[in-house]
């Protein structure tokens, strides 16, 4: 593609400001209304750019924490669209609605344009220069222990210069919150696997029971688990793959199970032990430690604790006993309680017990730069940061990519502790609840504006460095890429040792070129072999991968009995985590607002998802406005009647009912985060989001549910639309 | 063209999809999507709004059924009354059907919607006058009237968000009706390309926007006439035939035969481009 004549430093230049050579030329639409810029022709056009031809960049998206390479189409000098990158070992080319709707994060009418200082109510715009200096004033005279950094989960080599920075101010403190990450289920991993997140192989498992982990929807890496999901379903030799789902509110992925089974909210170790002991019974081996555990847990008992059929236990111990391997999946559904850990351990002795480990659980690749590796956001570290605040020990407080004043259960008081905190800054793309807070506000390029690099913590086939670049110019100029701030931040600290980095994307190409042996690039000359790595928007690490260490055991593990009936408060709480909305940090993005969700086509709004026999015991109808009423507060809500849940539960999603955020998201729906009790696991101290119990009453008012489903509200009226057909009655095996 | 030549003549001018004597020349586009691959994620559809230009309504414009959703996830549950849907939900990607016999191309009184020669059902937004003729005769409910002119409505595509827009694709005014191209400005500049290099469109060159975010890939699009496309082959497995005289293959043998491509409303000869894999479920457990 490149004539040798061609100067190199251009053409470092073009790929590595990714787009920005176009950018320049191309319209920026008001400056040219405005008379301030004039539309010109290229007297000479840069070689690749042709005026209604797209040129593709590759970057990493930033919508979630699976971070799947990306393409950008671009046009002008704008970028139009995002596709998956086809050479991705996460997403093969593929890409999901929230990571698409990428673009409209960028584009954000509302997005803070300016460094704003704290003045009464208002925020009051401030020269870069001067909020830095302000920063470097507040922080003297202020002990290390004093400051701390909140973010979400974070990898690459703003990691880097992030932890960098808090050793330079002396400062241990940083917290790492994700409201809904999957925290128990990695310590439960860790225990049963010796490893956070293994590699699960869907695609040779010829079953897959999962307790409530939505990997088509939510869960970690769904892009690529949905195409995983797409090999399982498909009969080679393997067979077309059985997917089985268990848990008390319907996710995406129970939609697409052959067999949802609906389980009392908390009970599922239970039914996993239960599931164990059917397989010994059926002549499969048991260890002695699990015996020992498995042995109280008869069909009978456990299908009157659980509420699951005794003979559908059997039936399932049978089909796991007779297609191996299968894989046994915990998700946050199962993890969610004040014994969540011990759901999870239960659950992992399934996989135990029928020798999936090192089948279809396997070792994840080696992250060879644990500097850059991914440090995973959990929901205990807000609570310690909390206690902190609490205790006035915080005195400088920085805060990225998390909101907390929006997702952290009332009873934290979080944002009334965050109020003792003298001096807070927020780098942020929005003014969210959070850094509406902030006493400095600094605005960030988005991400289709930045540098950066990251590891993702579901590594796929293998592990890799995925690089985020420009795709195109910066759409406000006085935004900052976090990188450049952090630097900025670090020369008023360390200057000496980071004065020969002029911005943030020469010490990224340095860092990473200096690397470049051990990153594939060894006999390159560091040009080419940046050109290249920008090119293919991914770095291939060579790494060995671990082994799994299976040594736990099953002995002290004690599961508590269901839940009593509780009087004043019936019904379980199960706050979703829907595809688009998860933690409600994308809530402005219309695209996902517009987008129905998949279960009820509810769109732009909350709604209480109530089984229709517990609807009709409170007499309550289609969209009712219903009160749901906790020990921490009260939310009210449309009533939606779902069949695909627990009789003793209700579901609402999480994500909606901001107060700020902009025009998308403010005042749509209401905060379930708001109602949480604080309640943890007990081992790992992680927020048990499940454990909530509410009751319900009606408010009188009644509305129309805006959604997508018909009249009839999802069912085919008799009319062949959506057709399905039984195993017995398909021939798949020649299928092309 | 006078009256008396379109009358002497008409079926030169009016022929009706699909027909032995005049079969498709170089490109018939056709897609197959497989319904047991198929997770009901909603890639599709917002892939669909960032390629099309689709506007987002706001949820009053929703209520009223104004939203503009191309390529919608419907969802459906058992009518069988058990307490749980224990087989979980079907989830059908509903968009226009390109049918070679389209029901919506008879009825517009001003030809703004008519069949192109590579089995497309086109609609002229120029042509259009907003008669909603067409919709009210679409069996699949899939056309979308523009109610209102969205570009100059609040909050639809303010500042910025308008340099997202496709400049492949027109954005539309108000009183013109839309519907799914299965892209064909993807498809146009594929076969210019390849017109340039004196070829036809390879199998896989192009790949609608649905198709190319489906995590699941269970899009399959392509060429009909080229015997080895994918489509085709799929088409050909399932034994459904475009131009199906009376009834499928499948749908001759009593009890239906083992076999799972349909096409929706087969019944009113439509001829649907779209074929349908049924959704399994295991019957072991």
């Amino acid at each position: 593609m490149i004539e040798n004549s061609f100067n190199r430093r251009d053409f470092l230049k073009v790929l590595g400001w990714g787009g920005t050579a176009v950018a320049l030329s191309g319209c920026g639409n008001t400056s040219i209304q405005d008379g301030v810029e004039t539309v010109v022709s290229y007297v000479e056009p840069p070689e690749y750019a042709i005026p209604g031809i797209s040129v593709y960049f590759n970057s990493t998206c930033a919508q979630c924490d699976a971070g799947c390479n990306i393409t950008g189409r671009l046009r002008e000098g704008r970028v139009l669209k995002l596709e998956g990158n086809p050479n991705s070992v996460i997403n093969h080319g593929k890409l999901c609605g929230l990571g698409q709707a990428g673009v409209q994060a960028h584009y954000n009418p509302d997005r803070v344009r300016e460094p704003l200082l704290r003045n009464g109510d208002k925020g009051e715009v401030i020269a870069w220069d001067k909020a830095l200096g302000l920063i470097n004033e507040k922080l003297s005279g202020v002990k290390g222990d004093e400051i701390a950094f909140l973010t979400g989960g974070l990898s690459g080599h703003v990691k880097v210069l992030l932890n960098n920075y808090l050793e330079a101010l002396g400062s241990k403190n940083h917290y790492a919150y994700e409201a809904v990450s999957p925290s128990v289920v990695r310590a439960a991993n860790k225990k049963a696997y010796g490893v956070e997140m293994p590699r699960l192989r869907l695609d040779k498992a010829k079953v897959v029971v999962s307790f409530g982990a939505d990997f088509l929807g939510a869960w970690v890496s769904p892009v690529n688990f949905s195409q995983q999901y797409a090999k399982f379903r498909k009969a080679d030799e393997n067979g077309r793959g059985v997917l089985v789902q268990i848990e008390s509110k319907m996710t995406l992925t129970g939609a697409n199970a052959d067999r949802w089974i609906v389980i009392r909210p908390g009970t599922e170790g239970i039914l996993a032990l239960g599931i164990v002991n059917a397989l010994g019974a059926s002549g499969v081996s048991l260890p002695a430690d699990v015996a020992a555990v498995s042995k109280a847990y008869s069909s009978e008992r456990v299908s009157k604790d659980t509420g699951v059929p005794a003979e559908q236990i059997e039936k399932l111990a049978a089909l796991l006993k007779e297609r191996s391997p299968s894989l046994v999946i915990t998700g946050s559904a199962a993890e969610g309680y004040a014994h969540g850990s011990q759901n999870a351990a239960a659950i992992a002795l399934l996989n135990r017990v029928l020798g999936n480990i090192g089948k279809t659980i396997e070792a994840p690749a080696n992250v060879p730069f644990p500097q850059v590796a991914v440090t995973t956001g959990n929901r205990s570290s807000v609570q310690a940061l909390n206690d902190s605040l609490a205790n006035g020990k915080i005195k400088v407080l920085f805060s990225y990519g998390t909101n907390p004043v929006f997702t952290a259960p009332t009873a934290l008081k979080f944002k009334e502790n965050l109020g003792k905190v003298p001096f807070k800054i927020a780098f942020a793309h929005y003014l969210d609840e959070t850094s509406r807070e902030a006493d400095l506000v600094l605005p960030l390029d988005s991400a289709l504006e930045d540098w950066g690099t990251s590891v993702p913590e579901y590594l796929g086939e293998a592990s890799q460095l995925s690089i985020q670049q420009p795709l195109m110019e910066k759409l406000h100029p006085n935004t900052k890429g976090l990188g450049d701030i952090l630097l900025a931040l670090l020369k008023q600290r360390r200057e000496k040792e980071y004065k020969d980095y002029e911005d943030f994307y020469s010490y990224l190409r340095s860092a990473v070129v200096k690397n470049k042996s051990a990153l594939g690039g060894s006999g390159e000359d560091d040009d080419t072999f940046w050109t290249n790595t920008l090119s293919n928007g991914i770095v291939p690490f060579s790494a060995s991968s671990n082994n799994l260490s299976a040594k736990s055991s099953a002995a002290g593990l004690v599961l508590p009995p269901p839940a009593d009936e509780n009087s004043g408060y019936p019904l379980h709480l199960i706050p979703s985590v829907t595809a688009s909305l998860r933690d409600g940090r994308h809530a402005n993005q219309p695209w996902l607002q517009e987008s129905p969700d998949p279960l009820t086509t509810i769109v732009w709004d909350s709604w209480v998802e109530l089984h229709p026999k517990t609807a009709a015991k409170l007499g309550i109808v289609e969209g009712d406005i219903v009160e749901v009423t906790s020990r921490s507060g009260s939310v009210k809500a449309q009533a939606y009647l779902f069949p695909g849940i627990h009789p003793d539960a209700v579901s609402i999603p999480l994500g909606n009912g901001h107060v700020a955020l902009g025009r998308w998201a403010k005042d749509v729906g209401v905060n379930a985060f708001g109602i949480l009790d604080q309640v943890v696991d007990k081992e790992t101290g992680e927020l048990a989001l499940n454990e909530t119990r509410v009751k319900i009453s009606k408010t009188g008012k009644r509305v129309f549910i805006v959604k997508d489903e018909g009249a009839v509200g999802g069912s085919q009226a008799g009319v062949k639309i959506a057709v399905r057909v039984s195993t017995d009655d398909v021939e798949l095996s020649g299928e092309v | 063209m006078s009256v008396s030549n379109m009358l002497e003549n008409w079926s030169k001018f009016r022929h009706m999809h699909p027909v032995d004597d005049k079969p498709h020349e170089e490109y018939k586009w056709a897609m197959a999507i497989d319904l047991d691959a198929c997770s009901g994620c909603n890639a599709c559809s917002v892939a669909c709004y960032a390629e099309n230009n689709l506007p987002v309504v706001g949820k009053q414009k929703f209520d009223a059924g104004q939203q503009m959703h191309w390529m919608r996830i419907e969802r459906y549950w058992d009518d069988d009354g058990r307490e749980f849907p224990d087989q979980g939900a079907q989830f059908m990607p509903m968009l226009c059907q390109q049918c070679e016999a389209a029901p919506c191309e008879t009825v517009c009184p001003v030809g703004a919607t008519n069949h192109t020669a590579d089995g497309l059902n086109s609609q002229v937004y120029n042509r259009c006058i907003g008669s909603r003729y067409c919709s009210a005769n679409c069996p699949f409910k899939v056309r979308y009237f523009n109610w209102y002119d969205y570009p100059t409505t609040d909050n639809v595509w303010p500042a910025e968000m308008t340099q997202q827009l496709n400049p492949d694709v027109t954005v539309r005014g108000k009183g013109v009706m839309e519907k799914c191209t299965f892209c064909v400005q993807r498809l146009e500049r594929a076969k210019n390309n390849a017109r340039t290099e004196g070829r036809l469109v390879h199998d896989g060159e192009v790949q609608t926007a649905c198709q190319q975010a489906c995590p699941t890939s269970a899009i399959t699009f392509g060429n009909l006439v080229e015997p080895e496309s994918k489509v085709a082959k799929k088409w050909a497995h399932q034994q459904v035939e475009l131009a199906a005289k009376d009834v499928q293959a499948k749908d001759e043998q009593e009890g239906g035969s083992d076999l799972r491509g349909y096409r929706i409303f087969e019944e009113l000869r439509a001829y649907p481009s779209v074929m349908y894999l049924e959704r399994v479920r295991e019957s072991a457990i």
